[in-house]
């Protein structure tokens, strides 16, 4: 029994590389995938054919291939070694990016265009609009999606395992090694990523509740001077 | 850094036999996963409740976990029952069962879409339940739920890659094997990323190319 308890206390400190690989490139990839989603939408074909572009290749292409383009690529390209950590964090941020692209901009895309059209009629400029009008919608409407590429991200990387960096997957194939017992430290494993999968979905369904209107999200202020009227 | 890819050329016919094996395990895997699939959904939808909670079980463990655990657990855990699978029996299984989780997603959406009083107007025909279920409710069903198969398909297609690390010779295997002869990593990995790419845009392509033979006899297609 206790060496059950050491074991399973093992693949937990595992399972936090796991979530600080998330977070980071998750944060990362968040914000780059938030630019890539506005430029899919921008009317200017110089900023939208190479965000369409990336978006779609990166989407079609396996996560695993990727991991070794930056694996191989990077030290070839650039030069410098990358540590595994680092490793693991550009490529699953650049694989986040392509995917939080796509759910920004089908999120912005799905808010009614009555909206934009109501904000110019109001006098707010571009910004405001985007940013007080359209993007408060659109984030109600993402986090479903969001959520599932939250899910996807934590599976994706127990692939970073494959390259050295020791994960929860990773750790559980040692462990297995040592004690001889795969079913075990592999179980063990699976139950932990089950469970954060579990909370991101659950975390996920409270935001969306929060996001809604009518179940307590903060209203606008009237007294909003970005929701003025201007120009009379 | 130059980029040289003559020496790659030697090993396209090794590239296009493992893209091979890449498409006849997604093929297989779909197949097995699809038929499934539909039995975890009428599992799932079931009035007995054991059966119910076991394949919502089911669905959730496989879709909440990732395949290469799912690969490791198959492969490495089941030979302590003394199942002992090759890698490419390990494989498929692996393939298959995730398929079939998330195809089990997609089938409920489809058969939900089909009205109730469909069925009851094939029951009112007369037809016998077996082909109520196939022509009245299946069919449809799937016609529905079409796009998103594909869709799982082409991601099928990509993460059969992972079947790779286990030593399965498909195409992301003979990429790494390649790139440890050659050394030539860049190269290698972007002719095996435009393989995976054109490939799963031409299954996409077929696919819609397909939609309209399959479900020609639909008013609206």
């Amino acid at each position: 029994m206790d060496a059950f308890i050491e074991q399973a206390l093992g693949l937990l400190g595992a399972a936090g590389w796991t979530l600080l690989l998330c977070l980071t490139s998750g944060v990362a990839g968040t914000a780059f995938g938030f630019v890539l989603g506005l430029m899919q939408i921008s009317k200017n074909p110089a900023l939208r054919w190479p965000a369409v572009v990336y978006v779609t290749v990166v989407r079609g292409i396996p996560v695993l291939l990727l991991i070794f383009f930056v694996y191989f690529g990077v030290p070839l390209l650039l030069g410098v070694n990358l540590e595994p950590f680092f490793t693991g964090f550009v490529s699953l941020a650049l694989v986040g990016a392509a995917y939080t692209g796509e759910i920004f901009r089908g999120a912005i895309q799905a808010v009614p265009r009555g909206q934009s059209e109501a904000a110019t009629a109001l006098g707010l400029n571009a910004a405001d609009t985007m940013f007080r009008v359209i993007l408060p919608q659109a984030l109600r409407i993402a986090v479903p999606a969001g959520t599932g590429f939250l899910i996807n991200l934590v599976k994706d990387s127990s692939l970073i395992g494959i390259i050295g960096f020791v994960e929860l997957t990773r750790a559980a194939k040692i462990l297995s090694n040592l004690t001889l017992d795969p079913l075990g430290a592999f179980l063990m494993a699976a139950v932990i990523y089950f469970f954060i999968s579990f909370a991101i979905s659950r975390v996920g369904a409270l935001l969306e509740r929060r996001l809604t209107p009518q179940f307590g999200a903060r209203k606008p202020r009237v007294d909003d001077p970005a929701l003025t009227p201007t120009g009379h | 850094m130059n980029l040289y890819f003559g020496d790659i050329l030697p090993y396209m016919g090794q590239l296009l036999t493992a893209l091979g094996v890449s498409l006849g395990i997604t093929v297989a895997s779909f197949v097995i996963g699809g038929v499934l699939s539909i039995a975890v959904y009428a599992g799932k939808a079931s009035s007995i409740k054991l059966l119910s909670l076991l394949c919502t079980g089911y669905i959730g463990l496989f879709r909440n976990t990732p395949l290469l655990v799912q690969i490791y657990l198959i492969y490495f855990g089941l030979p302590v029952f003394g199942i002992n699978l090759d890698v490419f029996q390990a494989s498929l299984i692996a393939l298959s069962l995730n398929n079939a989780s998330y195809c089990a997603e997609i089938v409920r959406g489809g058969f939900n879409s089909v009205p109730r009083g469909l069925v009851e107007a094939g029951e009112a025909l007369g037809l016998d339940r077996w082909t109520v279920f196939t022509r009245v409710t299946l069919t449809p069903a799937l016609r529905a739920v079409y796009p998103s198969l594909v869709n799982q398909f082409v991601h099928l297609f990509l993460t059969s890659s992972l079947a790779s690390i286990i030593g399965l010779p498909e195409l992301m295997h003979a990429i790494l094997e390649i790139n440890s002869q050659t050394y030539r990593s860049i190269e290698v990995l972007a002719i095996g990323a435009l393989l995976y790419f054109a490939s799963g845009f031409l299954i996409s392509l077929i696919a819609r190319v397909g939609e309209r033979f399959l479900f020609r006899w639909a008013v609206n297609v």
